[in-house]
């Protein structure tokens, strides 16, 4: 089941995204995905359509420089400058209490928002992120956080490669359509961007001990799926998230890699769906 | 003093799926054989097994005259579908192999019935074997007891362990065993309710490293089995049923898991280490999984253990009937039994690390998924009625050619 996928635009911080939107769109609870690296808000097509027909208002954007969004002059590529945007696009959007859908990077950029902002942090999905408690970064990450290689890297990288160099760590490989779309999205902002995001991160593990003594006590609701198979953030972490959400109903896709909702859609979306009915009534109740 | 009975030509230890079919097979060529169980409930059974017998074992249970008693008792005729992260692996159904799915809770007292109506089988229920017995530098029997404490010698020209893969047999007579680990652990339970995708075929879902398999069964039942590695042991043994369902409802095309209800115990097995025995010593041989206990991922324990009962019965009848010394006919089934599954439990064992595919596993499947006559070749070999020797050969030439067409194809 699918509701209408509303495109349209947002402005938040001086940044002009991309919007899909779906279900009551005034609600001030809503389901709020965030995307990670490299991807933008088409990712969450098919899960913004089903959040919106379980009742709930969706939305789901680009973050800046990912996707087709340019970010303005002097926006701050850093976690923190994401969070900050995101806080913005809530608070443009009119959205009090989110259900936050993080994957990847989303997973930081969200989790530092929910620190900033706990009381809004009404249930929290994540997709093959999450607390990443004594986490070193992956070797494609060690690339990029070299100077001049991962300018280098980011320079030499086409579409051949980039489709090779992605399958090759997933175990059922990906549909080519979604392969194809985030390259085309991979453009020099884009690979400027990431660069510059992942040279300001770096312990990715760092705030993990914070976040689980902050958020532990509030028993905040929580959905975690991880591929098992996933070569970027390993899925010994999945069981992990339940020092910060203890309530956690974790799901380790057996034959998933690290984009379980583009390799296993129909159980993603299953799994969420439920978790959706599970965590009350649609923000229209 | 004991009570001793005159020789038995053979003593059968076990009266499960292996010691019966032995006690059918030699009763029927006319000799005295002592079957002796442990459990006094005739109508007991394993109670932890997936029940699936692959196709391999079908005529040894054909030839007991068993078949039809198990298809008229509900027993399905399953084909089995492989899922890979290349499809899923199935050859043609009129090519496919059809293996035999019926609970043991029903398999074992058919089986075991049989055995103590077919002439010259005395079954002694309620016993268990305390020592062996020994002549002339062999084994001639075995020495049993009741829970009342009687005991009684068994003497027998043949010592036959039936039981199982922790035989008291196999360790009393000392027989070299080769122990292997499993990364793996099994859990199951018996869901009625909505059937699987393939019903009645049996789906098997190959995750790399991950397994989990549906068997439908008797009586609209369907077997739902989860064989994880070890590092999901935690969630398993904190809430069995919640973690075998959560596990068979996230694999790729899941089967309908969670609309269907329980029925009977969630079963549990977290130690599965694959032991490997000679399976004879002078006078005494081992059958079934006393003699080779291997991975039950790929079900072959029910099969193996009708088909090394077949293949003993029939090494040892010459000797039994005095035509030949008692030695040639257990190094004819010890020769059997090797050539007929050593290679298989080679490649089983291997697998049973939890480890990744290998490039050649990864070809072989990738193939198998593409190719329709490649799927019937690795149906006959993971139906266990070719080993790995005939298997390769075909298999290569045509996975090599099969994977270079299609990434031309791309």
């Amino acid at each position: 089941m699918s509701a209408a996928v509303e495109r349209s635009s947002l402005l938040a911080g001086g940044t002009r995204t991309r919007l899909l939107q779906a279900g009551p769109a005034d609600a001030a609870k809503a389901v709020v995905f965030v995307h990670g690296n490299p991807g933008s808000a088409d990712d969450w097509e098919r899960l913004v359509g089903a959040a919106g027909a379980a009742g709930w208002r969706a939305v789901a954007f680009d973050l800046p420089d990912f996707g087709k969004t340019v970010a303005p002059d002097g926006f701050e590529h850093t976690p923190f400058g994401y969070a900050e945007f995101l806080a913005e696009a809530l608070e443009e959007l009119g959205i009090e209490r989110a259900q936050l859908v993080l994957h990847d990077f989303g997973g930081p950029i969200g989790l530092i928002w929910a620190m900033a902002h706990p009381d809004s942090l009404a249930g929290i999905v994540l997709i093959n992120t999450g607390v990443l408690p004594g986490y070193t970064w992956h070797s494609l990450a060690r690339i990029w956080r070299t100077p001049v290689l991962g300018e280098l890297f980011q320079a030499i990288t086409n579409r051949r490669g980039y489709r090779f160099g992605l399958n090759l760590k997933e175990p059922r490989g990906l549909p080519p359509e979604f392969v194809d779309r985030m390259y085309d999205n991979y453009d020099r902002r884009t690979r400027r961007a990431v660069l510059e995001l992942y040279r300001a991160t770096p312990d990715p593990g760092g705030m993990s001990e914070n976040l689980i003594g902050l958020l532990a006590p509030r028993e905040i609701p929580a959905l975690v799926i991880w591929g098992e198979h996933d070569a970027y953030l390993p899925s010994s972490y999945a069981h992990e998230q339940q020092r910060a959400f203890p309530s956690a109903d974790v799901h380790v896709l057996p034959a998933s890699g690290h984009w379980p909702f583009a390799d296993a859609p129909e159980t993603v979306e299953r799994l969420l769906v439920e978790y959706l009915g599970r965590v009350g009534a649609p923000a229209a109740a | 003093m004991p009570h001793t009975d005159s020789p038995y030509d053979a003593v059968i230890v076990g009266a499960s799926l292996a010691g019966c079919a032995a006690a059918i097979q030699l009763g029927r060529a006319g000799h005295r054989v002592a079957l002796v169980e442990k459990q006094p409930d005739p109508q007991a059974y394993k109670r932890t097994c997936s029940h699936f017998i692959q196709a391999s074992g079908v005529p040894a249970i054909e030839r007991l005259g068993l078949l039809e008693p198990i298809e008229a008792a509900g027993g399905q005729r399953p084909r089995v579908h492989a899922w890979t992260e290349w499809g899923w692996v199935e050859a043609p159904p009129e090519q496919a192999s059809r293996g035999i799915n019926l609970r043991r809770e029903v398999l074992d007292p058919l089986v075991r019935s049989t055995a103590a109506t077919t002439p010259g089988v005395e079954t002694m229920l309620g016993w268990s074997a305390e020592r062996l017995l020994q002549e002339g530098g062999s084994f001639a029997g075995v020495a049993v007891r009741n829970p009342e404490g009687e005991e009684r010698d068994l003497r027998a020209r043949l010592t036959i362990g039936a039981d199982g893969r922790d035989s008291r047999i196999a360790e009393l007579s000392q027989v070299p065993v080769k122990t292997s680990p499993n990364a793996r652990f099994a859990y199951g339970a018996y869901f009625e309710g909505a059937a699987p995708a393939h019903a009645p075929d049996a789906s098997v879902w190959f995750l790399d490293p991950q397994w989990a398999a549906a068997f439908p069964t008797d009586e609209n039942l369907t077997f739902y089995a989860a064989m994880p590695t070890k590092q999901r042991l935690p969630e398993f043994k904190r809430d069995p049923e919640g973690a075998l369902v959560k596990f068979l409802a996230d694999v790729p095309e899941a089967p309908p898991i969670r609309e269907g209800r329980r029925v009977g115990p969630v079963l549990g097995k977290i130690d599965m280490t694959n032991r490997m025995r000679r399976p004879t010593a002078p006078g005494l041989a081992l059958i079934g999984d006393a003699a080779l206990a291997a991975d039950p991922l790929f079900g072959v324990g029910c099969g193996w253990a009708f088909q090394s009962a077949e293949w003993l019965s029939d090494a040892v009848l010459p000797a039994l009937g005095g035509e030949q010394p008692l030695g040639k006919g257990l190094d004819r089934y010890r020769r059997r039994h090797a050539k007929e599954l050593r290679g298989h439990a080679f490649f089983m064992h291997d697998y049973s690390k939890g480890r990744r595919f290998r490039p050649g596993e990864r070809m072989l499947f990738a193939a198998a998924a593409r190719d329709e006559k490649s799927a019937v070749i690795m149906d006959t070999f993971a139906t266990r009625q070719i080993g790995p020797a005939q298997m390769f050969p075909r298999m290569m030439p045509r996975a090599i050619a099969v994977n270079t067409r299609h990434a031309l194809a791309r």
